[in-house]
């Protein structure tokens, strides 16, 4: 029983997928929309790949990370047993003189290791290091931390009300930012004949890659070399130099297979690296660490939590006429990249949407977890739930359905955004609309259920601005691509791009391939190595494609003009901004994103009335994401993000009781199966990138960013309650029935 | 430091090992296994003693006996119990639903009832059909225990320290009920360890009226919860009486229920699928119902 391989939706994704299969990849491509095998593929499914796990090098010790077992407080005394010979405890107190007990992410202030002060449950206090493992964990279980506990701040109220005392400047604010564009919104609420609030909240997620955090390190030369499983070798590499202070080329990232990473790899990998580098330089010998599957849960960077209060002005007929809104996010005990993280939170807090008047203010909330870091969407995830479901509530407010409600806001080409740019591209959503409303049925089904039968549909609008934010990718990261051309007559890649599972490594030759009129089987790319390739900027920021993506179509097109002619050589290209797109990094002014991608999601769900189960009976997106550079690539990230986006909004739960992370195996952490989803309906209406490959634009966290909102909205129409709240596993939807309310706006006015 | 692992290659010699040695047992490992681990590259602690019985012919398969009694060997895995039309569809249910494939294959029957966890898929319907619980040993021989005496509390079943689970004896099977219900809620839809399960069966006699009514649920308290007297609520009486006695049977059962987390939750999910099931079963005129 229970065999899903004989049933029909799997034949229909086969006839898909035949389709676009296909022969080889030793037939020269000639356009993008050709199909390739991935080029990752089948040594990932024969499992002939190697991990970091998989590998050994001869005299390899282990280590075991010792951490703070308090969310606050003071370290008094470590009680290390004496230890075997061969055997190391390092701390701090290892780093040499002029090396700095930091690591350099985005802010410099996340220690190496705790020295003397902590600031959340998991810091690291040090590296057990050794030959047996079995031999480590019982040294580990004999080292005693005594402690001068203090009041831990869990939540953003918490955090706020500077529980236990502030610990982050005087007020607990890690960073902060404030938006306006259109009229003074305080003159507005003073006239209007409405004014409402509604506070909206998310919760943690935790980033469930299939290969848990680890990284070898070992001196080759004078070389420090790291194996590691991470989204951005050259962030290692400038996050942990310091430490040593020893010139940054002397630390070496070799990035090894890495089985997932959705941002949890992009700086926490600089947390194992850290204590390695000072290991290795005190002992000498190659040191594996990789973290268990429940470690890496309970003692890794998680999706910012966020609390976001709206205050809207409307007419009597509830035409928005200024929104206002205070975006707090759990930033946790260090700063590190968050104030990207909320910057990018702010940019996209209007969502697709443009009202007349508008003002936001972000605030990082210091608190005692562990820091909150890079999760697909960045950011902008919680600011596009928040003003979705805030729409939906002044929707149901006014009498007027959702989707028609949204549309009379939909932004467009050339409207003005809140960091007061424009828009350039055209804007495809009503084209969305069109697709998903007869695709789904939309508007017959959302009469039929309405509020309150146990049924329900729900849409959202969603975009995500693609790569760094107005002129950072030419200001701040700079990134190079080189190709060369071999005597042989193969292409190499050089670039920092990773493959983690998106793809990269296959759109990345195919766009080499397409351009040089060669097939796939000529174009080499090996996992980027610091030493070797030009920094290209991180995997990160839906950037591959659409920057490194676009210099190595450049790259190719002067490398095909000079084919004949030269037999070998190399071509580099540096990202350049357009001109006439303003940016000022200092006030965040200008134009926030050249290429947004765009989305727009149709969510059907049916609940049991006898136990609140919810059952998806339908999911239907449409994504602008320029052009696909492969079509199954593509659509795999978009299953991918949407099933990942439902789980941020249903099942993950991922409670901080008291500083400690409650779900912390996959049996308590809740991630949805494939039983959990029906067939995915996917539609593209595409709006061509000029900067980018092919008119290839960002999409890896488009997809993610506004399903929850979709499926919220289903499940609140069909219980007839209001949901502010997010993850709602089912037997919190018992609990909105029962005790839920039908409308939870504040009229303040 | 270190302790010994046994691999008997006959029952016999299980048994004399067990008459022997102070071992813990080992059948599918599904759940030993995940609290004996420590770290990688390290061995999994037990606190004794281990004998793996997992591939012993003479406990594995399923069969009909000469008493009519359906017998589930104790190593027989969920997925074996799962696809097999002589057992009972509740079992199937419960069986098939328990966590992923690869756990199923390996998991066994005997190990689900032993584990004694109050989440456990399999000791609903068991208890349900009046299961049978065989132990062996060398000194006594076989042993029948009905499961509900069987499963003592948390974690702890009628066991004596020289015997051995061997199988499992079913009274009932599909043609003993008229209409079977199962409902497992688990936080999704797969691979889910179960929150709630209600599982129900009735026999009506040839005029219509209750004959036999069975309900039990697990995940609600300790134990699996069971009561012959509510279920006597129904017996004798027509199935058009049914829905005027709802209220009296989920009233009563409720009162059995100590679920320590989410009790609103759990209670009224309860409630409300026993209402369900007993309404649709009255107006039901096919001969078999399964919900």
């Amino acid at each position: 029983m229970e065999d899903r391989t004989s049933s029909p939706e799997c034949t229909k994704y086969e006839e898909f997928f035949n389709e676009f299969l296909p022969k080889d990849n030793d037939t020269p491509l000639v356009s993008v929309e050709s199909a390739v095998h991935r080029v990752d593929a089948i040594s990932k499914a024969s499992g002939e790949l190697k991990y970091v796990a998989d590998i050994k090098f001869p005299d390899m010790i282990y280590a075991r990370m010792i951490r703070a077992e308090i969310p606050r407080g003071t370290i008094k005394k470590i009680h290390v047993p004496s230890l075997p010979k061969g055997y190391y405890f390092i701390t701090e107190k290892d780093i040499p003189e002029g090396g700095k007990n930091c690591l350099n992410m985005i802010a410099s202030d996340w220690k190496c290791f705790a020295a003397g002060v902590v600031r959340f449950r998991g810091e690291t206090i040090g590296l057990l290091c050794g030959p047996n493992r079995e031999k480590l964990l019982d040294l580990e279980k004999q080292i005693k931390i005594e402690y001068i506990e203090e009041t831990p701040a869990v939540t953003i109220q918490e955090g706020l009300d500077c529980k236990g005392g502030a610990f982050v400047n005087d007020n607990n604010i890690h960073c902060h930012l404030k938006l306006e564009m259109g009229e003074n919104v305080d003159d507005i609420f003073e006239k209007a004949p409405h004014v409402f609030e509604d506070t909206i909240e998310t919760g943690f997620q935790e980033h469930v890659y299939l290969e848990t955090n680890g990284i070898i390190i070992r001196k080759e030369g004078e070389k420090y070399v790291l194996y590691a499983s991470a989204q951005c070798p050259f962030y290692i590499r400038k996050s942990i130099y310091t430490l040593l202070n020893i010139p940054i080329e002397d630390v070496v990232v070799r990035q090894i297979s890495t089985g997932g990473a959705f941002g949890g790899k992009e700086h926490f990998p600089d947390v194992l690296a850290g204590p390695l580098l000072v290991a290795e330089h005190k002992i000498g010998k190659p040191i594996k660490l990789i973290f268990q599957r429940e470690e890496d849960i309970e003692n890794s960077v998680k999706r910012h939590p966020s609390l976001i209060k709206f205050k809207t002005a409307t007419d009597e007929n509830g035409n928005i006429l200024a929104m206002d809104s205070k975006v707090y996010y759990n930033v946790g005990g260090y700063l590190a990249s968050s104030y990207v993280v909320l910057q990018r939170g702010c940019f996209h807090i209007m969502g697709c949407y443009k009202f007349p008047s508008a003002r936001t203010e972000g605030f990082g909330v210091a608190t005692n977890c562990y820091p909150s870091c890079a999760f697909r969407g960045f950011g902008a995830p919680q600011a596009i739930f928040a003003i979705e479901t805030h729409m939906c509530h002044l929707a149901k407010h006014f009498g007027i359905d959702p989707l028609e409600y949204k549309r009379k806001y939909l932004i467009k080409q050339g409207d003005t955004t809140i960091t007061n740019g424009k828009i350039v591209e055209e804007v495809q959503c009503p084209k969305m609309i069109e697709q998903l409303t007869e695709a789904s049925d939309y508007y017959t089904k959302s009469k039929e259920y309405g509020y309150g039968s146990y049924k329900g549909i729900g849409i959202s609008f969603y975009n995500h601005g693609g790569a760094f934010t107005g002129n950072g990718e030419s200001a701040i990261i700079k990134g190079r691509v080189r190709l060369t051309k071999n005597s042989n007559g193969t292409v190499d890649i050089f670039c920092g791009q990773t493959e983690m599972g998106q793809g990269i490594n296959t759109a990345l030759r195919k766009i080499a391939a397409v351009t040089l009129g060669l097939p796939m089987s000529k174009v080499n790319f090996n996992a980027p190595d610091t030493g070797v390739v030009p920094d290209s900027g991180p995997t990160a920021a839906s950037r591959s494609t659409m920057v490194p993506g676009f210099l190595v179509e450049k790259a190719a097109k002067e490398m095909k003009e000079r084919w004949d002619n030269e037999e070998s050589f190399s071509v580099e290209k540096q990202y350049e901004h357009p001109e006439g797109y303003p940016w000022d990094q200092s006030t965040f002014q200008g134009y926030a994103y050249l290429g947004y991608g765009w989305g727009c999601s149709i969510v059907e769900v049916e609940i049991d009335k006898r136990t609140t189960e919810v059952q998806i009976k339908g999911i239907w997106s449409s994504h602008d994401v320029g052009n696909c550079i492969d079509k199954r690539i593509v659509y795999g990230q978009v299953n991918g993000g949407i099933a990942q986006g439902i789980g941020w909004a249903s099942t993950e739960l991922l409670q901080n009781i008291g500083g400690k992370f409650k779900e912390t195996s996959f049996s308590d952490y809740i991630v949805p199966t494939s039983m959990d989803l029906p067939e995915q309906k996917v539609f593209f209406a595409n709006s061509p990138y000029e900067w980018g490959p092919y008119g290839a634009k960002g999409m890896g966290e488009l997809v993610f960013n506004g399903v929850g909102a979709a499926y919220i909205d289903a499940v609140s129409r069909a219980i007839n309650r209001d949901i502010s709240k997010i993850p709602v596993p089912s037997e919190y939807v018992t609990d909105h029935v029962l005790h839920g309310v039908s409308d939870c706006l504040k009229e303040i006015k | 430091m270190g302790v010994n692992c046994y691999v008997p290659q006959t029952l016999e010699e299980a048994l004399k090992i067990r008459s022997e040695k102070d071992c813990i047992i080992l059948a599918g490992g599904s759940d030993l296994m995940v609290g004996a681990f420590r770290a990688t590259g390290v061995t999994p602690y037990f606190a004794s003693d281990v004998m793996i019985i997992r591939s012993l012919k003479e406990l594995q398969g399923i069969s009909r006996n000469n008493k009519g009694q359906i017998e589930i060997k104790a190593c027989t895995t969920s997925r074996e119990i799962a696809s097999n039309p002589l057992v009972p569809w509740v079992l199937r249910q419960a069986a098939g639903k328990m966590g992923a494939i690869g756990l199923r294959n390996s998991a066994t029957i005997g190990g689900n009832i032993a584990n004694a966890s109050p989440k456990g898929d399999m000791p609903g319907p068991l208890y349900l059909l009046d299961a049978i619980v065989v132990v062996e040993s060398l000194a006594r021989g076989e042993r029948e225990i009905p499961i509900s005496e069987f499963i003592l509390k948390l974690k702890t079943v009628a066991i004596e320290k020289d015997e051995i689970i061997t199988k499992v004896l079913i009274p009932y099977d599909d043609t003993s009920f008229d209409a079977f219900f199962y409902h497992k809620i688990g936080r999704r839809h797969a691979n889910a360890i179960s929150k709630l399960t209600l599982t129900s069966a009735i026999k009506f006699s040839r005029r219509g009226s209750v004959t036999d009514f069975r309900l039990a649920t697990t995940a609600c308290g300790v134990k699996t919860n069971r009561s012959r007297e509510v279920e006597s609520l129904l017996i004798g009486h027509k199935k058009s009486e049914i829905p005027s006695l709802i209220d009296s049977v989920t009233t009563a059962f409720d009162a059995l229920l100590t679920p320590r987390a989410m009790p609103e939750y759990r209670k009224e999910s309860t409630k409300k699928m026993i209402e369900d099931f007993l309404l649709k079963v009255s107006h039901n005129d096919e001969q078999k119902f399964y919900e």
